[in-house]
């Protein structure tokens, strides 16, 4: 028959059932010895006060040994079968028993392979979130970007706006017709101006020889 | 009896009654062996001497053996906190009652055994990642619909521009 450990009734109580029944059994045991011991100086003690007495302390100590001995005897029968009743009843923790603290072992009974599965699950979780952020970056930047963008492009069109406006304020009722106007009658002002000009040489040259 | 107990159903003695009661029947039964009568028997010569005193002092001796003894026990409950802990374990054996298959027990390889204490830590740890993962998936996507919302914006402005552009040529 192997030894039992018990070694989960040591996990619960801080020590080995089987080493705190040795402990008591060589405490009782002590202090039947010294007990016996006391016992026996009592005796010897009070024969000294009968001096006539035929009484040696040999055969004292004789009857000592002859108690001693039959007590010992059912001490350990005693003991024995109070031990048994300790750590088979009080000092045990029955098989179907789990401690609270070992609650997780009866939760997640994960195997090697399947531990090994949650952590590569994980693995490949945080490398779809690692691609997720810098996508979103991406995307943030662009945004941004967009931003600028657009507000220089509105800023173009609110010009063109503007210009329209102004040529609608000042009654000219198309601008770009008038503008093309002037432009063509600045250039018949600058033929009228030659033409001035080259009559005005001709008079001269006439005056003079005149 | 057992005052504040349920009165319908026996209380089943707890680990701390049975240590006293063992502890006990131990005792008497110590002291039964070791009877007056064996003890003068052994002492004889003493004892026809001096029946009174053979008496006291086998009666101090079972008093002080019993004593001892039982400050031994006393001591020995005090150190290990037995008081709390057989009351502890009562209960948890009672809140064990339904469970009928042999309970897990260290397997003595401490990798193979703290894998399940860290599974509850990996789960949670987890289902934050398919938390977060799926949270920052559905920003993505709002934001991936305004960048191309912004794009559509754009093209639109530079057209309009073109248009513009050309009105004025």
């Amino acid at each position: 028959m192997s030894v039992n450990p018990m070694a989960y009734e040591a996990q619960f109580f801080g020590f080995t059932p089987q080493t705190c029944m040795l402990r008591v059994y060589i405490a009782f045991q002590d202090y039947l010895f010294e007990m016996m011991l006391v016992v026996e100086s009592v005796i010897l003690k009070k024969l000294d006060g009968f001096p006539g007495c035929k009484i040696s302390p040999c055969q004292i100590r004789k009857s000592t040994e002859k108690f001693l001995l039959f007590m010992k005897e059912h001490f350990d029968k005693l003991f024995s079968k109070m031990e048994e009743v300790l750590l088979q009843l009080v000092l045990n923790v029955p098989e179907n028993v789990l401690l609270p603290e070992d609650k997780v072992h009866e939760q997640y009974p994960y195997t090697k392979e399947q531990f090994q599965a949650l952590q590569d699950e994980i693995q490949q979780l945080q490398q779809q979130y690692r691609a997720e952020a810098s996508a979103g970056q991406a995307l943030q930047a662009e945004l941004e970007e967009q931003k600028a963008v657009r507000a220089e492009l509105e800023k173009i069109l609110q010009w063109f706006d503007g210009l329209d406006n102004i040529c609608r304020e000042h009654g000219t009722s198309n601008f770009k017709e008038s503008f093309a106007f002037l432009t063509q009658n600045s250039k018949k002002l600058q033929d009228v101006l030659k033409d001035v000009e080259k009559k005005s040489k001709k008079i001269k040259k006439h005056d003079q020889l005149l | 009896g057992n005052g504040d107990g349920d009165p319908s159903v026996p209380a089943t003695p707890g680990r701390a009654q049975v240590f006293a009661a063992v502890v006990d029947t131990f005792l008497e039964k110590l002291v039964t062996a070791g009877s007056y009568q064996r003890f003068a028997n052994c002492y004889r010569c003493f004892y026809k001497l001096q029946p009174e005193m053979t008496r006291s002092i086998y009666d101090q001796f079972v008093s002080q053996l019993q004593t001892s003894i039982k400050e031994e026990i006393q001591e020995v409950k005090e150190e290990g906190n037995l008081e709390v802990l057989f009351n502890s374990l009562d209960k948890i054996v009672e809140e064990a009652k339904d469970h009928k298959e042999p309970a897990w027990r260290p397997s003595g390889i401490p990798e193979e055994d703290v894998r399940s204490a860290m599974v509850p830590y990996l789960l949670k740890h987890r289902s934050y990642l398919q938390k977060v993962l799926k949270e920052k998936e559905e920003e993505n996507r709002k934001v991936a619909e305004s960048v191309l919302a912004g794009r559509d914006r754009i093209a639109e402005l530079q057209q309009l521009i073109q248009a513009r552009k050309l009105a004025w040529q």
